[in-house]
């Protein structure tokens, strides 16, 4: 019996999932990295560790789960976060940790190129948004505050393609990731030279620009006897965690949106064509040659809500935040759509899309004498997905949506879907089970193998039920907060500005 | 309050309890200059405030303490007023000798009850900390004050009582340290004071009680909450952590073998072979030549 092994090395943990030729789970394994915050606005992550951590999980997975069960592994395909940034030296070797997506030490390059009419003929090329999250933006830091490490840097890698390094000897990068660097031009798929020029580098920097669907090289001899894995697994270089939810949910073309809510989130669309948009607010990443995920991203997800929970859930058990939050939702569930006039702005990490303001705060708003804890709580949710709304909206401006899918850990909380079907006033499809990204992989992996004709024939065969039915009297009560939602994220720039100055 | 102080040869109340080198309480009812000069002493020093406000100098840091908070000072560390002199209150104390050889064997002697792998967590978790003043024990108050009473009643069992006690201040002192910081909410981030504890100290062996000391946990509840939160078990993290680390030095050429298993925890060369080759499929000298071959 054949199976296909994913693999996606997510933002704090690796996911290793092990699928039937059906797409039926065989068994999955996590292994968590940490990540390290040396200064203010760092977020760096040892490569080493991960790979190693990946090894051990894959392992722990094949001994338990495949190799018993006589399972032969036919391909196993990658999924990773996206914005990573790992210099290597000319022998591979790191050049100190990898710089993750949620690294801000590239605000000042991210600031000056967006106010440039340069930053506009690149975000039009490149489709990332100019932030300091993407790779342009950090390599042009490395460049100019680390002198020494730009000068020995033979190439600047993603983490993925230091994990592929190390399994196959290859320099590759797919063209998701590599529409994510915000050095690709994705109507071309070629690096862009005027990004490129303003990091300060040139493409023999960078690894190979290959689709998603590359078969790499043979595993190295000796992972091949370590793993139990023959020479002919084949190894597939997959694509982004962002592009793999999307078509993991079975979202092909228009009329459907994907709402991610883990930690961080992000709604996406997908389409044969690129999202213009002169406020720079939308990122466009590259599944394949002809399809653009299109969406925008958000930094206050679930973490807010666990913030809100370590500060004021009883924790009747200690570290049991799980049911400490579970908790806090019952008790937000009995009062009222709209929280009796309570609203919650959720930027407590500063914001991405759709107000794209680093400095932006929490607020609470519109309290009264009659509020209690209960009030909060559900106003904290509500603000959380008031901003998942502002993204959707905007995107909504541009394409049509008519129903939503749903994943990741905070949307599937079954208070939060029902939430986001009345505030959207659109009919939400659940995957439940299993992660959305690594189901994507699976069809990746499929497609590679024959098994489906294409993308577009392996995303029809996800099938999920409309489960969460909006409320419109709810809708139009969400509304009239919304609009005060809104109107404050903008309204409050300037004082998020001198406030965040004096912190 | 009873004020008193023995000291160890001086004082024959002492002579049965040769680990306590100085026991006392006082009250102080005026200012007198030096009477609390700093000083550097080899025993484990600990103070606990009963009435007053102290502002005490621990290696050259300026604390403040209250009634209620205990100051505990390991050997070699610089202790006193920074003036030399002692403010008005009350104060109660001992001094405990350890054994000289390595920071592993604080509690090693004989007098202590403590099992074997209990001490070296205590150890570690006393040796590692760097919180010198552990604020609200009002508890260890009550146990410096039977320590005292035992001394002076002499009743039936008392010297055995007294290392019971001795033995229970520290256990207290221990389990305060790892709570002190953390309201039993973030996991998250008590894991990451753990994951640093231990790469700063990826030399020594770790058992899992040691471990759990330091998060501040039960074995029980930390095995399962290590086990969620990274996928493994706690000491297959750490074999995690370990030879991610052993990578690094052996892209490094001037680093011997032998030195890298030692370094990064291992028993032995042959132990960081087995395991790195289980793990990566190369031997540690296999993997060296792979990454250093293009120089």
């Amino acid at each position: 019996m054949k199976c296909i092994i994913t693999i996606e090395l997510g933002t704090n943990a690796v996911r290793v999932f092990a699928f039937d030729l059906n797409g039926n789970v065989i068994g999955s394994q996590r292994g968590y990295y940490p990540t390290f915050h040396t200064a203010p606005d760092y977020s760096e992550q040892d490569p080493d560790q991960m790979f190693i951590t990946m090894l051990y999980a894959l392992k722990n997975l094949l001994n338990e789960h495949i190799h018993p069960k006589k399972y032969k592994v036919a391909s196993i395909c990658f999924s990773a976060s996206m914005h990573s940034v790992l210099a290597v030296d000319k022998n591979g070797n790191p050049l100190g940790n990898a710089i993750t997506w949620s690294d801000n030490r590239a605000k000042k390059e991210a600031q000056t190129l967006k106010s440039s009419s340069l930053g506009k003929t690149i975000y039009t090329a490149t489709g990332t948004p100019l932030h300091p999250m993407s790779p342009l933006t950090k390599i042009a830091w490395i460049k100019n505050n680390d002198k020494e490490r730009f000068k020995q840097t033979s190439k600047f890698l993603s983490i993925k393609s230091y994990i592929i390094k190390q399994l196959t000897d290859e320099y590759l990068i797919d063209y998701s990731i590599a529409s994510a660097t915000g050095l690709l031009n994705i109507h071309k798929i070629k690096w862009d030279s005027e990004a490129l020029k303003f990091a300060g580098i040139t493409p023999a920097s960078l690894p190979d620009l290959v689709p998603v669907f590359t078969p790499l090289g043979k595993l190295k001899k000796a992972y091949q006897s370590s793993l139990g894995l023959s020479a002919d697994t084949r190894i597939i270089i997959g694509s982004s965690d962002g592009c793999m939810a999307i078509l993991g949910d079975g979202v092909k073309g228009e009329g459907r949106a994907t709402i991610t809510i883990e930690d961080s989130g992000a709604v996406r669309v997908m389409g044969d064509k690129v999202l213009k948009d002169v406020k720079q607010r939308f990122f466009n990443y590259l599944l394949t040659e002809d399809r653009y995920v299109s969406g925008g991203p958000t930094n206050n997800g679930g973490i807010i809500f666990e913030w809100f929970t370590k500060q004021f859930g009883d924790f009747k058990n200690p570290f049991d935040i799980e049911f400490s939050m579970q908790d806090l939702i019952t008790e937000a569930s009995k009062v009222s759509v709209g929280s009796e006039g309570l609203l919650f702005l959720p930027y407590l990490l500063g914001e991405r899309a759709p107000i794209w303001n680093a400095n932006a705060k929490g607020v609470y708003f519109g309290l009264n004498i009659k509020h209690e804890r209960k009030h909060f709580i559900r106003a904290t949710i509500e603000g959380i997905l008031y901003e998942i709304y502002s993204i959707g909206k905007t995107l909504e401006e541009n394409r049509g949506i008519k129903r939503l899918s749903v994943n990741g850990s905070f949307a599937n909380i079954p208070f939060c879907t029902q939430m986001l079907a009345d505030i959207f006033n659109k009919p939400v499809q659940l995957r439940q089970n299993f992660h959305s990204v690594s189901y994507g992989a699976f069809l990746v992996a499929a497609t590679e193998m024959g098994i489906y004709k294409n993308l577009d024939e392996a995303a029809k065969t996800v099938v999920l039920p409309d489960e969460y039915l909006p409320d419109k009297q709810n809708h139009n009560t969400y509304m009239k907060y919304f609009k005060i939602f809104e109107r404050l994220s903008t309204k409050l720039a300037p004082e998020f500005e001198e406030i965040a100055n004096l912190q | 309050m009873h004020q008193f102080a023995f000291q160890q040869g001086l004082s024959g109340e002492l002579q049965s309890f040769p680990h306590i080198i100085e026991l006392g309480a006082k009250k102080n009812q005026s200012i007198h200059l030096n009477s609390f000069p700093q000083s550097v002493s080899e025993c484990i020093r600990i103070y606990y405030i009963n009435e007053g406000k102290f502002e005490w100098k621990i290696n050259d840091e300026t604390y403040i303490l209250y009634p209620g908070d205990v100051s505990l000072i390991m050997p070699n560390e610089k202790f006193g007023s920074e003036k030399g002199v002692l403010e008005i209150g009350s104060i109660s104390w001992i001094h405990i000798r350890v054994p000289n050889h390595g920071n592993n064997e604080l509690l090693s002697g004989k007098w202590s009850s403590l099992s074997e792998t209990e001490s070296q967590a205590i150890n570690k978790v006393l040796s590692m900390s760097n919180m010198p003043v552990l604020s609200k024990l009002p508890e260890a108050g009550r146990i410096l004050r039977y320590i005292h009473d035992e001394i002076f009643n002499q009743e039936i069992g008392y010297s055995t009582r007294v290392n019971q006690l001795i033995d229970e201040l520290f256990i207290i002192i221990t389990r305060h340290l790892t709570k002190q910081n953390n309201r039993a909410r973030d996991f998250p981030k008590v894991f990451m004071q753990l994951e640093q504890a231990l790469r700063q100290n990826l030399s020594q062996q770790w058992t899992v009680e040691e471990m759990a000391a330091i998060a501040g946990m039960g074995t029980t509840l930390f095995n399962e909450k290590v086990k969620s939160y990274t996928g493994f078990t706690p000491l297959n993290y750490l074999i995690n952590i370990r030879i991610s680390e052993a990578i690094k030095l052996l892209k490094k050429k001037d680093v011997s073998i032998t030195d890298i298993a030692l370094d990064t925890g291992f028993y032995s060369s042959q132990h960081f072979s087995t395991t790195f080759k289980k793990l990566t499929g190369y031997t540690p000298s296999e993997f060296r030549k792979n990454n250093l071959s293009l120089d």
